[in-house]
């Protein structure tokens, strides 16, 4: 029997020993009683360190806090979420870097009580090759609408350039045939006269067609949480944001009346004054960068802001902020603002530019509540 | 020039066709046109070209393509393409390729008729080059095989002794033979001879100058 439990202790510290996932035991209170040498490497605590005291120095709060709690509910209830299959959580190591884990709880009886087997695999590296991917995916998302943007233009280049070359090639003529000797005839320039004017209305006619398109279709309307496509803003840059030291915050009002809007061109407004302050929060290298947006009801009017507290707009710049093709930024191309604006007018709303109190930027995008129905 | 020079302009864009002719029709020079390569291809007799001015892109057969057509016929005529700004690496490899020269639109003010004539000037003057150079070879082909060996030896400097000596025969010889093939090389003198060698000599890396002489 002895020999027994000694052959058990021995495969058990085997086990601690080479088990490539860290095994972390606890008494019912939480109290480490076992620290596997993966564990030790993962962690950072020798398992001296970490023997008798509660396992909740290897989480960051708020995970912390909660840890209490499900020990409790668990010994109360015996209901545990975790126990018998694996969670991903959020673990400390002792130099204060929180990591991602996925942690598999196994529950057991002793004699002196039941207890608890963490088995802990450290997702860092499998979270980093995710995160890369995604921020890849994200610039490729972005290349392709710049090429497309790209595209766009050269194709409207080239149906400009055409008639722009045939009316410099006709004035050209014209002159050329006025220096000779022989002088051109009435009807001869009159020709040439009506050719460059039929050839400058072809040009007008292409910008006329790409205003339109530029424009784009009617809106699809319909009754809207505002709430709801914040949120849906939210969730865009959500990974995006917890790669920074930025916050990205939304201070929703209660009992705000439903909109009637398109609520993708809205969302497509807020995900560019978005997109807007974080580009500045990251170009002015902001450490402590803030975006909020709020809702709240005024006069007749929803009244959406986002506001940042980057390096905010030079007075200069404003007045020209939501003309077409005026940029700050050297890929920018000049056209969310203004698109932006043009989204808001065609709701019969408006978006404005004030400088942020304390500094920074606000846009508010005002809605019209009469417009329901 | 012994005929008016024509220039052939190919371009999908009829304003632009238009505009080039009257350019052209402005600076004195006669022109054809096509709205696309493949009604070129298939216009069958077409009188001799000096110059093209070539859309780059076009539907159907493109400019580059056309060019490419061009040259398989061994048609020499200079080819100044039409591009477009973002045509740019094109229009360089068009360049790479033997094109004349590219034009970007809009045109420059003359650029058209400056870089057109220029163009027609030298196609002209090769092409008289080339003449030149069939009616010297059809002189040299009328020498006797002893003819062209003095021709040779008078043309490095010797002598008519000196030719004697190197070919084995008397003095009076090499004197009948030079007279003989001055007159056939319509030559009136020895430096007159002398360039037409040296001209031929410069026009066939790959040949000996007087073609399968030996």
């Amino acid at each position: 029997m002895n020999q027994d439990r000694t052959a058990h202790e021995n495969t058990f510290d085997a086990l601690m020993e080479a088990a490539v996932d860290a095994i972390v035991l606890i008494d019912r209170n939480g109290t480490i009683e076992r620290f596997s040498a993966a564990a030790e490497a993962m962690f950072g605590y020798e398992e001296g360190e970490v023997l008798g005291k509660n396992v909740k120095m290897l989480m960051p709060q708020p995970h912390r806090g909660r840890h209490d709690g499900y020990i409790r509910t668990y010994r109360e209830t015996g209901r545990a979420g975790i126990i018998g299959h694996g969670r991903e959580e959020t673990a400390l190591r002792k130099n204060g870097e929180t990591f991602p884990i996925l942690l598999t709880v196994g529950v057991f009886r002793q004699p002196d009580g039941r207890k608890f087997v963490g088995f802990i695999r450290d997702l860092s590296a499998a979270r980093a090759a995710e995160s890369r991917v995604r921020q890849l995916e994200a610039r490729l998302a972005n290349s392709d609408r710049m090429v497309a943007l790209g595209e766009l233009t050269a194709g409207i280049a080239h149906e400009i350039n055409q008639p722009l070359t045939a009316i410099s090639a006709y004035a050209d003529a014209a002159r050329a045939m006025m220096e000779r000797d022989r002088k051109p005839s009435v009807d001869e320039m009159h020709f040439i006269c009506q050719r460059i004017a039929e050839q400058s209305m072809r040009a007008a006619e292409v910008v006329r067609r790409m205003r339109k398109l530029v424009r784009g279709g009617s809106l699809v309307k319909g009754r809207h949480e505002i709430n709801e496509i914040v949120r849906n803003v939210l969730l865009l840059f959500e990974h995006e944001v917890k790669n920074t030291n930025f916050t990205l915050e939304f201070k929703p009002a209660t009992g705000l009346p439903q909109v009637y809007v398109d609520d993708i061109q809205i969302q497509q407004v807020l995900v560019n004054l978005v997109r807007n302050s974080l580009d500045a929060l990251n170009e002015a290298d902001c450490s402590e960068g803030q975006i909020v947006i709020s809702a709240r009801k005024e006069d007749s009017c929803l009244k959406i802001s986002v506001a940042d507290n980057g390096p905010g707009i030079s007075e200069e710049n404003r007045e020209h902020l939501f003309d077409a093709f005026f940029t700050t930024r050297p890929q920018g191309v000049g056209l969310g603002l203004s698109i932006c604006r043009r989204i808001a007018t065609a709701h019969g709303g408006g978006l404005k530019y004030e400088p942020r109190p304390g500094g920074g930027s606000r846009f508010t995008l005002g809605l019209p509540l009469e417009s329901i129905g | 020039m012994p005929t008016e020079p024509l220039v052939c302009i190919i371009d999908d864009d009829e304003a632009i066709r238009e505009s080039l002719r009257l350019l052209l029709y402005a600076g004195d020079l006669t022109s054809c046109y096509f709205e696309s390569a493949d009604a070129f291809l298939e216009a069958g007799e077409i009188p001799p070209i000096d110059c093209m001015l070539l859309d780059i892109r076009m539907p159907g057969t493109d400019g580059l393509e056309l060019f490419r057509i061009l040259q398989a016929r061994q048609l020499g005529f200079p080819v100044i393409f039409i591009t477009g700004h973002g045509d740019i690496p094109l229009a360089v490899e068009a360049i790479k390729q033997g094109a004349y020269d590219f034009l970007t639109k809009p045109f420059g003010e003359g650029e058209i008729i400056g870089k057109v004539r220029a163009a027609i000037e030298d196609y002209r003057a090769g092409q008289q080059e080339l003449a030149e150079l069939q009616e010297l070879r059809e002189r040299v082909a009328s020498c006797t095989p002893r003819e062209r060996e003095v021709m040779d030896l008078l043309a490095r400097g010797l002598p008519n002794k000196g030719v004697a000596d190197a070919l084995g025969i008397s003095p009076r010889t090499v004197e009948i033979h030079r007279a003989n093939l001055m007159q056939k090389m319509a030559a009136d003198s020895l430096p007159s001879l002398v360039r037409m060698v040296t001209l031929l000599e410069s026009r066939s890396a790959t040949q000996g100058p007087f073609g399968n002489s030996g």
